[in-house]
């Protein structure tokens, strides 16, 4: 069941068109022997702009917004809908690389940062963003009382000051290349001051309202029945212009729902993840459904702090044993790549050239069974037991946890399942007690920006956010410390590439698979982003009719 | 009025009772309002400190169950943790979704089960035959396979009716095209179940020594058949169409899920695995005082139907 542009060859999609990697390229040869190709090459990062207006659609996430303050802006919903209707000072492009935003950013040294708001830029009232409105977006993130998702980001900024009638400058107190990424994304989102200030604790809530600068503004917002949203008639920069007059985001949790409102047309579009029926869509005229650049990893995270998985042999038998075909296929009806690195290659946005060889020197996670019983043997760990956290009610989770199960016994390793309701399987990410005695669990995991370095930082730095069992690999550290702090792009990239290619050794987590960015779409439309980087900045400014 | 009394001070007390244990099921349930949130990556422990504080989440059990009681009491029924909102808004944009559906499935059940059981009682033959088959295939088809099904045949297929509500409210035809496949769906199982009851009851009465006295004694069939037949057929009948509407009231979930409908049931569902209390708290209200209401109306409707029942008689 691999399919379409899974097969296309990196050769074959530079001398074509990225559009003519369809089914009928499928039997196309499938290695290549140019070195530093493009591993997302076939995926689509964007999809054709559109032409013709639409006057409404709905679009699907899987489940209701919960929020449209991007301060509590974490998961797909939220970030859905805020990026459709608000901007961030740097802008993410759909490769993933950074762009000037609302904001043009020069560095005047490595620890100044100077934004200059673009001229002419208005919130939807019309009022234009000021310094005054860009200091308080910042700072209100940063506040801890706030309770925000994204005060962690900013621990290097030193001060957040207007320095100009245009101008913002941010201090360091000490160089960090990741905040540019960071205010690429939700924390780096503008919302205006006085009308924040005014609406208080409502602002972002169903209750309140919101006051941000894209080219499609809020219009109304009823839990249960969607956000709604309508094209800005005075947006600002006039080179953009949307062609879908209303957009309803609308939380559809049922897959069967989703599968027969596509079919129907019910469903416009929809950034929809791991669905099963996705062949089924694949099948049908009413429905196109593209691929493209993901910046997710599926991975089983280790939280072993004991036992055979803190052994690194253990761990990279593990990972040899692993079937990872099998999940590719089942899981996500062929819509992932074979994992290389713990990074998914979509994410990299910048130092491009670098990773590419990099990545391409890297050998693809293949199965090997008879040499992961060698070093388990060697580790003298066969017969001991490991416990895998699972949750027989997530089909995904389940197919997953068995395939693990399935290679950990295969090499002579004894597996305990602890199997909680789905409700409950967050707990392994949020609580400690809930952890214990797990060895490790399956999680599909992502950084804020287009960088292989956003997601290592949180599994593999003493400290990190997800870094379960206190993992600490020095050089893993210095490389990732070293990138944190350099300036020139390619250098920054080669130390990232390093790390990545020893954390593909020492596996503080397993990568399964590296999912690539599902978009469906009505056939009658097209136009949106077709690459991870709808989550962070705006994914509808051409969509609209063929 | 002193039955209505007594039936009030019995629903009070219901809601109490449910209330606080559905408090406690939630709160010994494992995981946290706030991990709902992340949609499984890791929170920064400083915003969950905050959070957790703002929200009383680490409080003692008994101390925030007396928050959200005495909130209750002075009509507000608190703050859903997830959107930020009252949640007595919540409810009311979803309230009339689920009333709807109800309403127009109860309505599916009366008229289209209590008419085909009437039939099939009295008319013993081969429509009789065909409803006992079809009532039992449908009686054991769970609604939310209904609602599969119906949904690939009807939409996807035939595309008669809408997939999935887009909630956009097309006035009273649209909103009835919208929730027909839905409604259909509630009530299938449940309409083949008063149906065979209906049939039974119908069957039973016309058995009864006095009837067959009245039919010999040359009274008209149609009179018979009003006065004798219908009359004592109907307390059983009433009792099982009560039962099922009820019923109804918790199965919509179900169907409100399959049809992407903003209900009450679904959003039950989705606010107790998110662990959103206040929310989970507030539609368990509604839907216990509306489940303790529709049993009250079979109750009047007992004491309309056979004067022997008096109301208030102590439940044996």
């Amino acid at each position: 069941m691999t399919r379409r542009w899974l097969r296309c060859t990196a050769a074959l999609a530079l001398l074509l068109a990225p559009a003519a990697c369809g089914r009928s390229l499928s039997s196309a040869t499938t290695s290549s022997t140019q070195p530093a190709l493009s591993p997302t090459a076939g995926l689509v990062a964007t999809t054709p702009a559109g032409t013709k207006q639409v006057a409404s659609m709905t679009w699907a996430v899987y489940r209701d917004v919960n929020s449209l303050d991007p301060a509590f802006a974490f998961d797909y919903p939220e970030n859905t809908a805020i990026s459709l209707m608000c901007e961030s000072l740097l802008r993410q492009q759909p490769n993933g690389s950074l762009a000037p935003g609302l904001a043009t950013m020069t560095t005047q040294s490595p620890t100044k940062l100077v934004f200059t708001i673009k001229q002419g830029a208005t919130f939807w009232d019309g009022n234009p963003v000021t310094p005054a409105d860009v200091v308080y977006s910042l700072q209100r993130q940063q506040n801890p009382a706030l309770g925000g998702f994204y005060g962690q980001v900013f621990t290097r900024v030193k001060s957040i000051a207007a320095t100009g009638a245009d101008q913002v400058t941010l201090t360091l107190s000490q160089p960090d290349y990741w905040l540019p990424g960071e205010l690429s994304s939700m924390g780096g989102v503008i919302i205006e001051k006085a009308f924040a200030t005014k609406q208080g604790k409502n602002y972002g809530t169903p209750a309140g309202s919101i006051m941000c600068t894209g080219d499609y503004q809020l219009k109304s917002w009823t839990p249960g029945v969607g956000v709604t949203a309508v094209v800005n008639p005075g947006y600002w920069n006039k080179s953009v212009k949307p062609m879908v007059q209303q957009i309803v985001l609308k939380g559809v949790p049922d897959a069967t729902s989703l599968t027969s409102g596509m079919l129907t047309g019910a469903i416009g579009g929809s950034y929809y993840f791991g669905l099963s029926s996705l062949n089924q869509l694949r099948d049908s005229k009413n429905v196109k459904v593209y691929e493209g650049p993901g910046w997710e990893t599926d991975a089983f995270v280790v939280s072993a702090t004991s036992g055979p998985l803190t052994n690194v042999k253990v761990r990279q038998a593990l990972s040899l044993a692993l079937n990872r075909q099998s999940i590719i296929n089942q899981v996500y009806s062929g819509a992932a790549l074979t994992p290389r690195w713990l990074a998914n290659p979509g994410t990299f946005g910048y130092g491009t050239s670098v990773f590419n060889t990099a990545y391409d020197s890297s050998p693809a996670m293949k199965q090997d069974v008879a040499a992961a019983t060698k070093l388990v043997q060697q580790a003298g760990a066969a017969g001991q037991t490991i416990t895998i956290g699972t949750s027989s009610q997530i089909s995904s989770i389940a197919a997953e946890a068995g395939a693990y199960q399935a290679a950990a016994e295969a090499i002579g390793l004894k597996v305990k399942l602890d199997s909680v309701s789905a409700d409950n399987y967050i707990n392994f990410f949020t609580s400690a007690s809930a952890r214990k005695g797990v060895d490790g669990f399956i999680t599909v995991n992502y950084g804020d920006y287009a960088d292989p370095a956003a997601l290592l930082a949180t599994v593999a730095l003493p400290g990190g956010s997800q870094n379960y069992d206190s993992y600490s690999n020095p050089q893993i550290t210095s490389l990732l410390e070293q990138a944190r702090g350099t300036a020139d792009a390619s250098v920054r990239a080669s130390l990232v590439a390093k790390a990545e290619k020893l954390a593909a050794q020492q596996l503080p987590w397993i990568p399964s698979a590296q999912p690539t960015n599902v978009l469906m779409l009505n056939s009658s439309l097209t136009g949106a982003v077709g690459s991870f980087a709808y989550m962070f900045a705006p994914w509808a400014d051409n969509l609209g009719g063929k | 009025m002193r039955f209505l009394a007594r039936r009030l001070a019995m629903l009070v007390g219901s809601l109490l009772v449910a209330s606080f244990v559905i408090f406690g099921a939630l709160y010994l349930a494992p995981g946290s309002a706030l991990a709902a949130l992340s949609g499984g990556r890791a929170l920064p422990p400083s915003s969950v400190a905050v959070l957790n504080q703002r929200y009383h989440l680490n409080d003692p059990f008994l101390l925030q169950y007396w928050y959200w009681l005495d909130g209750v009491v002075h009509g507000n029924l608190g703050i859903s943790i997830t959107l930020r909102e009252n949640v007595s808004t919540l409810i009311g944009n979803r309230i009339w979704t689920t009333a709807g559906l109800v309403l127009y499935a109860s309505l599916i059940i009366c008229v289209l089960g209590i008419g085909l059981g009437l039939l099939a009682g009295l008319r013993p033959g081969w429509l009789d035959t065909s409803t006992l088959v079809t009532t039992a295939v449908t009686a054991a088809i769970p609604s939310f396979v209904a609602a599969i099904v119906l949904i690939l045949v009807f939409a996807v297929k035939l595309g008669w009716f809408p997939a999935l509500s887009t909630g956009t409210g097309g006035g009273f035809a649209g909103d009835l095209k919208a929730f027909t496949l839905p409604a259909v769906a509630l009530a299938l199982s449940s309409l083949a179940i008063v149906a065979r009851v209906t049939r039974a009851a119908i069957r039973e009465e016309a058995e009864r020594e006095h009837v067959q006295t009245a039919i010999s004694r040359g009274i008209p069939m149609r009179q018979v058949i009003q006065r004798h037949i219908l009359r004592n057929a109907a307390i059983p009948i009433t009792t099982v169409s009560a039962i099922t509407v009820a019923s109804l009231i918790a199965v919509s979930a179900v169907v409100e899920t399959a049809f992407s409908m903003n209900g009450l049931g679904a959003y039950l569902v989705q606010a107790a695995q998110s662990k959103d209390l206040a929310v989970v708290q507030g539609i368990s209200l509604v839907l216990v005082t509306a489940f303790v209401l529709v049993n009250l109306l079979a109750d009047l409707m007992y004491a309309v139907l056979d004067p022997r029942v008096k109301l208030g008689a102590r439940a044996s």
